[in-house]
C-alpha cells in the first residue's frame, strides 16, 4: 500500500465564471475589440456607436456594423438625460457577485429618440427604491467603479433619477 | 419529407431531486424504454440530447456520448447535444424529427435533461445571467425574473392588464398541475395566495415564477414504417418553426410588451399547416412566468393583442374554453428544468392524445396540439405541432 494525500489550496482566485465584468481586457489573449468602450467609461463617458457608412446607431458596441458590414464606426456619447421605460427590483436570486447589493433596482431606459435614433439600455439603480420610481421618470447615467479583487479597477455605469 | 411519429414517451418526477444528472438521464431512458416494449434498443440509430448548461451545473461537456453510454445505445447516424437555453429540449426534438424526415435516421431517441438544484444556488443564479447578453445585460443583474417583471410592468402599463389577471394564470395551471403526479407542485392555489407569496421582482411574486427544477424526459421518434411496428398510437410531428428578430440585447428588443418574434413564428406555422388558431385543441405554452402565458395568448392569436388578461379572466384558456392551454400544469406547476421542458411539453401532448392522463385534465377529442417553447429573455421563439393525423394525410383547417 502506498496511500498518498493531495493537498488543495484553501481558496482559489475569483473565477471568471462568476465575475460579471470579466470581458474588459485591453490586450493579451482575453483582449476585446471594443476595449475603447471601457476606456470611454474610465474617462467618464457612456458611449454607443454610429456607423459612418449607413448611419445606424449601434449598442452594445461591436467591431463591424451588423446592418452594412462596415468597419468604420465612431463613438457617440449616450445622451445624458433619458426616460425610465421599465423597472423592477431584484429581491430574490441575485447573481453571486452582487448579492451584497441586493435588493437593487434593475431598469431599462431610453435615450434619444428610440428606436429611430436612440438607445434602449439596461442598468442598475442603487439610490432609489422601486416605490420611489415611475415609468417616464427623467434619469441619467453615471460611472460605476468596480474595485477589486485585489488592486483590480474596472469601470461600468449605473442609472440614477434626475 | 417522410412522416415522423412519436412512438414512445417517458418522464421522471420533476422537482428538487436527490438525484444526479446521470441518474435523471437513466430514469427517463428506462421510462421511455418501458413505454415501447416492442423496441429493441439496437434499432435506435440516432440520439439528440437537449441540455442547456451541463457545463455550469455539473461541470460536464460532451454529454451526448455520455448519454449513449448510460442508456446502452450504439449510435450509427446522428448524435448531438442541442443548446438554446430554455428551449434546448424542443430543439432536440426538432433535429431528431429532421433526421428521420430526411431518411437519414429510422428510429431516433430524444432526451431532455437539466440538473439545476445544487448546494450553491447563488452560483446557479450566476449561470442564468448568461442567457441574455452577459457583458451588457447580465452584468446589470438581468436574470429571468427581473426581465419578465419588466415585461409584466409594461404590459400592465400599455394594456391595463391587472395583478389579479397575472395570478389567474397560476391558479389555472396549479389546478391542472394538481392532477399531474410528475409535477414539482401539485397544490391548487388562489389568486390571493399568489399575490401574497414572497416578492421576487415586483410585480412578480414567487408564485408568478416557474421554479428551479431537476428533471428529464425522453421520446422515441420513428419513420412511418417503423412506427407501425412499434405502436398502435403514434403521435405525428406535423410542423415546426422558430423565429428570432436579430434581437439578443435590450437595445434590439423594442417594446417589451410585444413579442414580435412569436407573432411571426405563429404566422409561419399557421401558413405551413394551413390552420387558424381556432383549429388548435391543446396549446402547451412556455409559462416560465404568469405574464408569459398572457403574451402567448395574444401573439399566438388566441385573442386580440392586449386582451390576454381578459382571456384568462373569462376562463377561455381552461379545458372547455376556446383552447386548452397547459392542461398538464405548464412550467409553473411542473417546474422548468431547461433542457427537459420542451420534451415534457411533447410528452404531455402524447399522453393527452392517448388518453393516458387523469380525467380532470383530459382534453377530450383533441386532434391538434402545439408546443411553444421560448428561450432566454424571450428573444427566440420555437413552436412545434403534433397531431393524431399524419402530416401527409391532412389538410388542416379549410
Ligand atoms: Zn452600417
Amino acid at each position: 500500500m502506498a496511500r498518498r494525500v493531495l493537498e488543495l489550496p484553501d481558496t482559489v482566485p475569483l473565477s471568471p465564471i462568476i465575475d460579471l465584468w470579466d470581458q474588459q481586457e485591453p490586450d493579451g489573449p482575453d483582449a476585446t475589440g471594443i476595449y475603447d468602450f471601457y476606456r470611454n467609461l474610465a474617462d467618464g463617458e457612456l458611449t454607443g456607436q454610429k456607423c459612418l457608412s449607413c448611419g445606424k446607431l449601434i449598442f452594445p458596441p461591436q467591431i463591424i456594423c451588423p446592418s452594412c458590414n462596415s468597419t468604420e464606426l465612431e463613438w457617440v456619447k449616450i445622451p445624458e438625460e433619458g426616460e425610465l421605460y421599465a423597472f423592477t427590483e431584484l429581491k430574490l436570486g441575485a447573481p453571486i457577485i452582487v448579492e451584497n447589493y441586493a435588493p437593487f433596482v434593475i431598469a431599462v431606459a431610453r435615450f434619444g429618440n428610440y428606436p429611430e435614433n436612440g438607445f434602449q439600455i439596461s442598468g442598475m439603480m442603487f439610490d432609489e427604491s422601486y416605490e420611489e420610481l415611475k415609468i417616464g421618470d427623467r434619469i441619467t447615467w453615471d460611472i460605476l467603479e468596480i474595485k477589486g479583487p485585489g488592486d483590480k479597477k474596472r469601470y461600468w455605469y449605473y442609472f440614477r433619477k434626475l | 419529407m417522410r412522416n415522423v411519429a412519436i412512438v414512445g414517451a417517458g418522464i421522471t418526477k420533476f422537482g428538487v431531486r436527490e438525484a444526479g444528472w446521470k441518474d435523471l438521464v437513466q430514469e427517463a431512458g428506462k421510462a421511455v424504454f418501458d413505454d415501447v416494449p416492442n423496441l429493441d434498443k439496437k434499432e435506435i440509430d440516432s440520439l439528440i440530447v437537449g441540455a442547456a448548461q451541463p457545463e455550469r451545473w455539473i461541470n460536464q461537456t460532451h454529454v451526448a456520448p455520455l448519454v449513449a453510454e448510460l442508456l446502452g445505445i450504439e449510435v450509427k447516424r446522428v448524435i448531438s447535444r442541442t443548446e438554446v437555453a430554455c428551449a434546448s429540449g424542443q430543439a432536440a426534438i426538432r433535429y431528431a424529427w429532421l433526421a428521420v424526415a430526411m431518411g437519414l435516421s429510422d428510429v431516433a431517441m430524444v432526451v431532455g435533461v437539466e440538473k439545476m438544484n445544487t448546494r450553491f444556488m447563488n452560483f446557479s443564479q450566476s449561470s442564468m445571467i448568461n442567457v441574455g447578453n452577459r457583458e451588457f445585460d447580465g452584468a446589470n443583474g438581468f436574470t429571468a425574473p427581473p426581465f419578465f417583471a419588466l415585461v409584466a410592468q409594461r404590459h400592465m402599463h400599455d394594456f391595463g392588464t391587472t395583478r389579479e389577471q397575472l395570478a389567474m394564470v397560476r391558479v389555472k395551471n396549479a389546478e391542472y398541475g394538481s392532477y399531474n403526479p410528475y409535477a414539482q407542485f401539485q397544490k391548487k392555489v388562489t389568486v390571493e395566495k399568489v399575490i401574497e407569496s414572497r416578492m421576487v421582482a415586483p410585480p412578480l411574486t414567487l408564485f408568478d415564477c416557474s421554479a428551479i427544477t431537476d428533471g428529464a424526459c425522453a421520446l422515441i421518434l420513428a419513420s412511418e414504417e417503423k412506427a407501425k411496428q412499434l405502436t398502435d398510437t403514434p403521435v405525428w410531428i406535423v410542423g415546426g418553426v422558430q423565429h428570432v428578430d436579430y434581437a439578443h440585447t435590450t437595445n434590439q428588443m423594442g417594446d417589451l410588451s410585444h413579442w414580435v418574434g412569436l407573432r411571426k413564428a405563429a404566422k409561419d406555422l399557421y401558413e405551413m399547416l394551413n390552420i387558424k388558431p381556432d383549429d388548435i385543441d391543446i396549446a402547451e405554452v412556455h409559462d416560465c412566468f404568469t405574464i408569459s402565458e398572457i403574451l402567448e395568448y395574444e401573439e399566438l392569436g388566441f385573442c386580440k393583442k392586449g386582451e390576454g388578461g381578459k382571456f384568462i379572466e373569462e376562463g377561455q384558456s381552461y379545458i372547455g374554453g376556446k383552447v386548452a392551454v397547459n392542461p398538464g400544469g405548464g412550467l409553473l406547476s411542473n417546474g422548468h428544468p431547461l433542457g427537459a421542458t420542451g420534451v415534457r411539453q411533447a410528452w404531455e401532448i402524447v399522453m393527452q392524445f392517448r388518453g393516458e392522463v387523469p380525467k380532470e385534465r383530459y382534453v377530450g377529442g383533441a386532434e391538434l396540439g402545439i408546443a411553444h417553447n421560448l428561450s432566454g429573455m424571450a428573444q427566440l421563439h420555437h413552436i412545434m405541432a403534433y397531431s393524431l393525423k399524419k402530416r401527409s394525410d391532412v389538410k388542416f383547417g379549410r
